[in-house]
This record gives structure tokens, C-alpha cells and sequence, in this order.
């Protein structure tokens, strides 16, 4: 069972995942804190669990490669017992039961880890899941969690279509988000990274795979188009209303 | 013939290399030592594009030790984020093994493999307490070792092409189990190339 209570934002570095009828998207923000680090050859925010669930990661990062480690474990303790892939509330909700243990007993202190988890099971499908350092956790249509996440979950209540969104809907959906929430003033490919998980049916395969900078730089222009669109018929508007004043 | 574990269930399985190519060949019987309970058993199984590995003894551990080492295949590939090659697989496998010196597994182990862009040509082996050999021309495990050695020295040339290959593989095989009651069934072949891999069924003498 999902375990639910009035989530809070909690400030870490941004992202959002959106669950579509045929795969799920999750799009987080690169923060690229100084030039001189050195470039990673794979994502630094998303993570692959198991070949059909992956999630990623919102806080102290050597806390989350700790829990990532044990996300993984857990998911082939259950493929070595079962001979099946392990559904993914059963990995969710091992790990927010070692989340809570922390904030309970020992004297430890909790991990500062947020993670969002999108994934297929045979179960029930595409899932997203959301748990955050007291151990809870959640299942979600659409959620954001980090920096200016209220404003993001404010767009997403207004244009998330339950039931009607598909994926490519689910995609400009994210980039419209971001530009909206992100610090700077022009969304570019280096500023965000984004993964689409989707299972064929036909080959019960999954993919997971992150989009290369020329698909989102075409997102990104769709979006602009979009917004100067709206914005040309918008001053339009104003003039006729202003000539109808006269 | 109760006490002797490794030939309880029975199966073979050899390997040989060639240029750029390496085979390998099981044959299919499951049994309970006279009697044959089933045709389909192979004891090959694949982890990775070009590495593949053949488990031969006692039935339940061949299952056992193909799903503890796909666990441990798993979390590598996880963690390092690429595939796994032939050598650090046998590796794995002989640690795997030699973790239960003193209560072991009773399996004989076949590990191939072929790295896609040296071309270069992997056949390992090794016996159920994880001892290592080097990278071989043959290697055989299993029921009916003993014949198909002495078939597959016969057969080995250096450098074979793979059609080649796969001919002196499968002779090997299949006149070898014809002599050991525990072995044959039915055999599957796979041959490995740079650029694809076959997998072919043959049918022997179903005895």
C-alpha cells in the first residue's frame, strides 16, 4: 500500500517526473557547480535499479550512492529467490523501511536523499514513485520534488491530463515545467537531462534511455515556437482591444 | 553408483576455438542416474553479448550457480555501467566457487568468450573448487570428457573458420556422447563471431 501524507518540498537540486499512458519521463536539472569538475561519462542524477526500474537522486550524493547500492541488491535478492523481476513498490518500499529504521533507532542520523523512481512491472504497469528522508513514500501521476518544486507542482495540476497524456505530451509538458522554475533565464540542452522508460509489450523488453542533446534541443525549440506563438496572438489581442477602446 | 555425485544426472559439454570465432556445445539429457527424465536441458547460459558459460554436474547446482552468478553479473554491470568480459567473468565464477572450498558445488565449469573488437578468442575451464586453467584451444567437461578430449584433439586445427569450427565442435560432441549412457539427447551448439552468434540444435542418436 502507498503510504500517503501531505508531502513537503525539500530543497534540493530539481526535477520532475511525469507518468504518461505509455512510458514515463523524468527530467532533472545538471548543475554544473564549477567548470573544473571533472565530466562524468554517465548521468550523475539517474540511476538504473534493475532493467525495468531506475530513479534518481535529490540530495547528499554519498548518502544516495549508499541507498542506490542497496536499491540494487534488493531488486536481485528477489530475482535470485523469485526467477522474476522484483514489482517496483516491493523495491520502494525495502528501502523506506531502512530510510525509517534510521530516523528511529541507533542514533544515527536519516540519509539526506530524496529519490523519484519510475518503473514497469507486470503488476501494474508504469509507476512513479516518490520517498524522501523520513521513509515515506508515495505513488504519483506527476510529481516534483527540489528547488521551486511548489511551482512546479502547480503547473503540473493545471496541465497534467490523467488518463489522456501520452508521451511526447509528457515531454513538453517537463520542458515547460523547467523553463518556468529554473534559475536561468534560457533553457539549453546542458541545463537538463531527460529519461524516458517504456516496456514493449510484444518483446517484454524495457528501455531506458536518456534523450541525446539534438532531441532536446528540438523540445526545446517546439516549446519556444510555442511560447512566441502565444505570445504574438496575446499582443494581437491587446491591439484590437486598445483600437475597440479608441 | 548412488556415491558418485558427478554422474548422477549427467551431460557434457565442450569448447573449442577458432580465428576470431570460439564454439560451444552441450548436449540436452536430464536424467536420475539410468533413467532420462527430460530432453531440454542445456547447460549453457549466456552473460553477455560474447560470453557464454557451461555448467556441467550435478543438475540442481548447474541451476544454483548460473543464478548466483547472473546475480553477481548483475550488480557489476549495474555498478560499472558496462559489460562484463570473458576473463573478469571466469574470474568471478572461480571466486564463486572457491568461496565454498569445504562444502563445494559439483559442477564442472566451461567459460567462453570473444572480445567483438581485437577478435581475440577465450576457452576456460575449471573444476567445482574453482581451480584455474589457461586460455585453452579445447576444453571439456562433463560425463563424457574423457572421449570427447580424444575426438576433439583429433578434430582441432589451429585458426578454423567458423563453418569449421562448428563442424569439429559438433563431431566432438555428438560421437563422444554416443559413448557414455549418461550424455545425449540432442545437442546445442553456439558459435561465436566478432559480428553475430549462431546457435544451432542438433539431433544425434536419441538414446
Amino acid at each position: 500500500m502507498a503510504r500517503r501524507y501531505d508531502t513537503r518540498a525539500t530543497i534540493f537540486s530539481p526535477e520532475g517526473r511525469i507518468l504518461a499512458e505509455n512510458g514515463v519521463v523524468l527530467a532533472g536539472e545538471k548543475r554544473n557547480v564549477s567548470p573544473l569538475l571533472d565530466d562524468v561519462k554517465y548521468s550523475e542524477k539517474i540511476y538504473k535499479i534493475h532493467d525495468d526500474l531506475c530513479c534518481s537522486v535529490s540530495g547528499i550524493t554519498s548518502d544516495a550512492n549508499v541507498l542506490i547500492n542497496e536499491l540494487r541488491m534488493i531488486g536481485q535478492r528477489y530475482l535470485l529467490t523469485y526467477q522474476e523481476p522484483a514489482p517496483i513498490e516491493y523495491i520502494v518500499s525495502r528501502l523506506c523501511n531502512i530510510k525509517q529504521a534510521y530516523t528511529q533507532f541507533g542514533g544515527k542520523r536519516p540519509f539526506g536523499v530524496s529519490f523519484l523512481y519510475m518503473g514497469w512491472d507486470k503488476h501494474y504497469g508504469y509507476q512513479l514513485y516518490q520517498s524522501d528522508p523520513s521513509g515515506n513514500f508515495g505513488g504519483w501521476k506527476a510529481t516534483c520534488v527540489g528547488h521551486n518544486s511548489q511551482t512546479a507542482i502547480s503547473i503540473l495540476k493545471q496541465e497534467y491530463k490523467i488518463g489522456e497524456t501520452q508521451l511526447n505530451d509528457a515531454l513538453r509538458l517537463a520542458i515547460r515545467v523547467f523553463s518556468k522554475t529554473l534559475d536561468t533565464t534560457k533553457l539549453t540542452p546542458e541545463k537538463i537531462e531527460i529519461a524516458v522508460l517504456q516496456h514493449d509489450d510484444k518483446t517484454n523488453q524495457t528501455t531506458i534511455r536518456m534523450l541525446k542533446d539534438e532531441e532536446l534541443t528540438t523540445l526545446i525549440k517546439q516549446y519556444e515556437e510555442e511560447q512566441s506563438k502565444l505570445e504574438a496572438d496575446r499582443q494581437k489581442q491587446q491591439q484590437t482591444t486598445e483600437k475597440d477602446k479608441k | 553408483m548412488g556415491d558418485d555425485i558427478m554422474n548422477y544426472n549427467g551431460g557434457v559439454a565442450v569448447a573449442m576455438k577458432g580465428k576470431e570465432c570460439v564454439a560451444i556445445a552441450c548436449d540436452k539429457r536430464y536424467g536420475v542416474q539410468n533413467k532420462t527424465i527430460a530432453t531440454n536441458f542445456t547447460k549453457i547460459y549466456q552473460y553477455g553479448d560474447y560470453c557464454f558459460v557451461a555448467f556441467c554436474g550435478l543438475a540442481t547446482d548447474v541451476q544454483t550457480v548460473a543464478q548466483r552468478l547472473k546475480f553477481r553479473t548483475n550488480l557489476y554491470e549495474l555498478r560499472e555501467q558496462r559489460k562484463l568480459k570473458p576473463n573478469v567473468l571466469y574470474n568471478m565464477l572461480t571466486n564463486l566457487l572457491y568461496e565454498r572450498r569445504f562444502g563445494p558445488y559439483f559442477i564442472f565449469t566451461l567459460v567462453i568468450g570473444l572480445d567483438p573488437k581485437t577478435g581475440e578468442t577465450f576457452v576456460y575451464d575449471s573444476d567445482n573448487i574453482g581451480a584455474v586453467s589457461d586460455n585453452v584451444n579445447l576444453a571439456t567437461v562433463g560425463t563424457a570428457s574423457d572421449y570427447i578430449f580424444g575426438l576433439g584433439e583429433l578434430f582441432f586445427k589451429p585458426n578454423m573458420n567458423p563453418d569449421e569450427l562448428f563442424e569439429a565442435t559438433s563431431q566432438s560432441l555428438l560421437n563422444g556422447v554416443d559413448r557414455d549412457s549418461a550424455s545425449g539427447w540432442g545437442a546445442v551448439v553456439y558459435v561465436v563471431e566478432k559480428d553475430k552468434v549462431t546457435v544451432r540444435e542438433l539431433k544425434g542418436r536419441q538414446d
